[in-house]
């Protein structure tokens, strides 16, 4: 059992916390159990601890997300970190501590290689998606004046579907028979099918942009539409042109939305299994296909934790680097 | 009462609470008595036996004297291959029968997941081909992990219009022909993929290759990799792409023969002269299953080795079957059938004339080197 390791911290945890919140002690605790009389004062004394105290308030208010939290995100993630310093041996795991699983990802380049285009596809797609995301979230927030509403709604229509039913649709345009190439082929400027526009990169490149578009127009439109419009009225009296105003005063402005836009194109598509897998081909395989086939076809779970961690490791890395440049950046043109 | 009026005394508030129950029984009530045939769909009550197989293999049509008996279908759960089948189990996902082949028996044996079954309690064990039942790594003395009750051909599925010159000219070379570079394709797996590679190179036991056969299978996937189209998981993906003409040629099981066939393509299942590989499927006894349920198990299990079974395996999904006088049946229903399909009408002729598939030695190491040549290493 991989969660084995650490139930036991959990469960100290667990027993001494109550009891540190609540001020108690265990003598205080047996004797109150004691009689009726002192179990009704101890109701008492939680309750007004309780109305007492601002920080149990507080933890009480968010106990169900701080439980969700712990028991979805940190525990499964403490979980897969453990597992990557295990070891496989034909079905079983060698629960003692080892480095090699990491040696392992640095002395073979293929996870290291793969990682790096998996980066490149995603850093491709983030910027693909925000520069396209961008106009449509100007055009929104600043030229439509009526309906604004009805505008973001048909801007997510298409995630209406699912999202491997998006994946397939591009299956269908970008396919051998596909609407591009019956297309192409019908005007005449073809004779053959295309064979590039499928099962490659390139592919996987198209459709991870056309996904995740309404993650970006989200965010951009928002802080778009939070800037105060008197300033770019301003910028122009002061005799700034209609590109120098959005270039040092929009833009700037709108940042944390395109920040926003970017990360969260970024972080989901790196690790991305499904798309490649569909359209990807041979050559268009991310880190996401390696670790989904350690913990399947290769039965390898603690190698496939250990790329995992590294993967996470580089994803936090690109995203501090990303999130240092685009500070520096705005420092520069503000 | 319209549908209108309800809307809008709903909306006006002016339906009385009687009515509004009333109306509230009348849906419940056809909901109950909607056909039982779309409920059943939902699931099949608690007490039959939860069946983990390959997709086309959970059809009534195969376990149709357990569905006679017990009035439904036991509880099915599909996979997509053996790997994610084992590694949803090792998860902790409770089932009491598998769907393996053969070359998975030994590992799942050795993870302590399987239990002996007891030939005695099925009518139909006698009727089963022999040599099934002595696969290597499937028995242990007397005790059988193991029931034989479907094979196929895993060969080279090819457009006879498109690549005439194969005709009569069969081999696995096919899928490494340079003049369909980017027409071609070939399973994502080791046992129907990279085995195909060490068939190809010559290997003298493609399923414990000695280091130098390794280097040589490696190239040859090297080799191969700029020709493939992509490397497939789904029979889907490759019957369409056939029938496009999106791949002229790919590995393939005999359903997708079967299924190209009946839909009139000019399509081949070929007997390569390095010869085509026979892979075996059956059913495993998980040692978690439910006790109280081993009754409907055995059930299902001889119902699954009928011959009605085996005609419909034959027939429809043109697969071996487990059952002998199924090919018998069919020969004697549709003469000339069994031919078509590629099977000998003295089965094991077409047994012994293939490459038995077997336990893979060293398969992390294969499945290493499969990733890197793919990545393009």
């Amino acid at each position: 059992m991989p969660g084995e390791a650490s139930s036991p911290g959990i469960m100290l945890l667990a027993y001494h916390l109550p009891n540190r919140l609540l001020g108690l002690s265990k003598q205080n605790l047996s004797l109150m159990s004691r009689t009726a009389m002192s179990l009704q004062s101890f109701g008492s004394t939680i309750r007004r601890r309780f109305l007492e105290s601002e920080a149990l308030r507080g933890f009480g208010l968010l106990s169900p997300t701080l439980l969700a939290m712990v028991f979805g995100l940190a525990m499964p993630l403490l979980i897969l970190f453990t597992l990557s310093f295990w070891l496989q041996d034909y079905v079983d795991f060698i629960k003692t501590f080892s480095w090699k699983n990491y040696s392992d990802f640095f002395a073979k380049p293929i996870y290291g290689m793969i990682l790096i285009k998996s980066i490149k596809i995603s850093g491709v797609v983030t910027l693909a998606t925000v520069l396209l995301a961008y106009p449509m979230a100007y055009f929104i927030a600043f030229r439509v004046q009526k309906n604004k509403l009805v505008w973001l709604i048909l801007i997510t229509v298409p995630f209406w579907t699912s999202y491997l039913l998006r994946v397939f649709a591009w299956k269908v345009m970008l396919g051998y028979n596909g609407v591009v190439n019956s297309g192409l082929k019908s005007i005449g400027l073809i004779s053959e099918p295309l064979e590039f526009l499928l099962y490659n990169p390139f592919a996987v490149t198209i459709t991870l942009a056309h996904a995740w578009a309404a993650f970006a127009i989200l965010p951009i439109y928002v802080s778009l539409e939070k800037i105060d419009r008197s300033l770019l009225e301003a910028a122009r009296d002061l005799g700034e042109n209609a590109f120098m105003s959005f270039v040092r005063v929009t833009l700037p402005l709108s940042m944390p939305g395109v920040i926003a836009a970017s990360l969260l194109v970024f972080i989901p598509t790196v690790g991305d299994y499904v798309t490649p897998s569909l359209v990807g081909g041979p050559s268009g395989i991310m880190i996401g296909n390696i670790i989904q086939s350690m913990f399947g076809k290769a039965f390898n779970w603690p190698l496939g934790a250990a790329i995992s961690v590294m993967s996470m490791l580089t994803v936090t890395a690109m995203i501090c680097l990303f999130l240092w440049g685009t500070h520096r950046f705005r420092r520069k043109i503000a | 009462m319209k549908k209108e009026d309800i809307v809008e005394q709903l909306a006006t508030g002016q339906m009385s609470r009687r009515k509004f129950n009333q109306s509230l029984m009348a849906l419940g009530a056809t909901m109950v008595m909607m056909p039982v045939g779309s409920r059943s769909a939902f699931a099949a009550s608690d007490d039959h036996p939860t069946v983990f197989t390959w997709e086309g293999w959970d059809v009534p049509e195969l376990h149709q004297s357990y569905l006679a008996k017990h009035g439904e279908s036991p509880n099915m759960a599909i996979f997509g291959d053996e790997e994610e089948a084992f590694a949803k189990m090792r998860a902790g996902f409770k089932v009491d029968l598998t769907q393996p082949c053969t070359y998975k028996v030994p590992i799942w044996k050795d993870a302590g997941i399987l239990e002996p079954i007891d030939t005695s309690r099925l009518s139909n064990w006698g009727d089963l081909i022999p040599s099934l039942k002595t696969i290597p790594g499937t028995f242990e003395g007397d005790k059988q992990y193991f029931i034989p009750t479907d094979w196929g051909l895993t060969s080279v599925l090819y457009r006879a219009d498109l690549a005439p010159e194969y005709v009569g000219n069969e081999s696995w070379g096919m899928l490494w022909d340079p003049k369909y570079k980017g027409r071609l394709s070939m399973a994502d797996s080791l046992i129907d993929g990279v085995m195909v590679a060490a068939i190809y190179i010559g290997a003298k036991d493609p399923f414990n290759m000695t280091d130098e056969e390794m280097a040589k299978t490696r190239a040859a996937l090297k080799e191969q990799l700029p020709l493939m189209r992509y490397y497939w998981s789904s029979p889907a993906d490759i019957e369409q792409a056939l029938a496009s003409g999106e791949l002229v040629a790919t590995s393939a099981w005999n359903s997708s023969y079967a299924a190209l066939k009946k839909e009139g393509f000019d399509v081949r299942y070929s007997s390569p002269k390095e010869g085509a590989m026979t892979w075996v499927c059956g059913f495993c006894l998980m040692s978690d299953h439910d006790p109280a349920k081993l009754d409907r198990i055995y059930d299902y299990l001889d119902a699954y080795a009928s011959v009605e079974s085996g005609v419909f395996a034959l027939t429809e999904y043109g697969y071996g079957h487990g059952n002998l006088k199924a090919f018998a049946k069919v020969e004697q229903d549709q003469p000339g059938l069994l031919k078509e399909l590629g099977y000998s009408v003295n089965v094991n002729e077409t047994l012994d004339a293939g490459i038995f598939q077997a336990p893979m030695g060293n398969e992390p190491a294969l499945q290493a080197m499969f990733e890197e040549v793919k990545a393009g290493m």
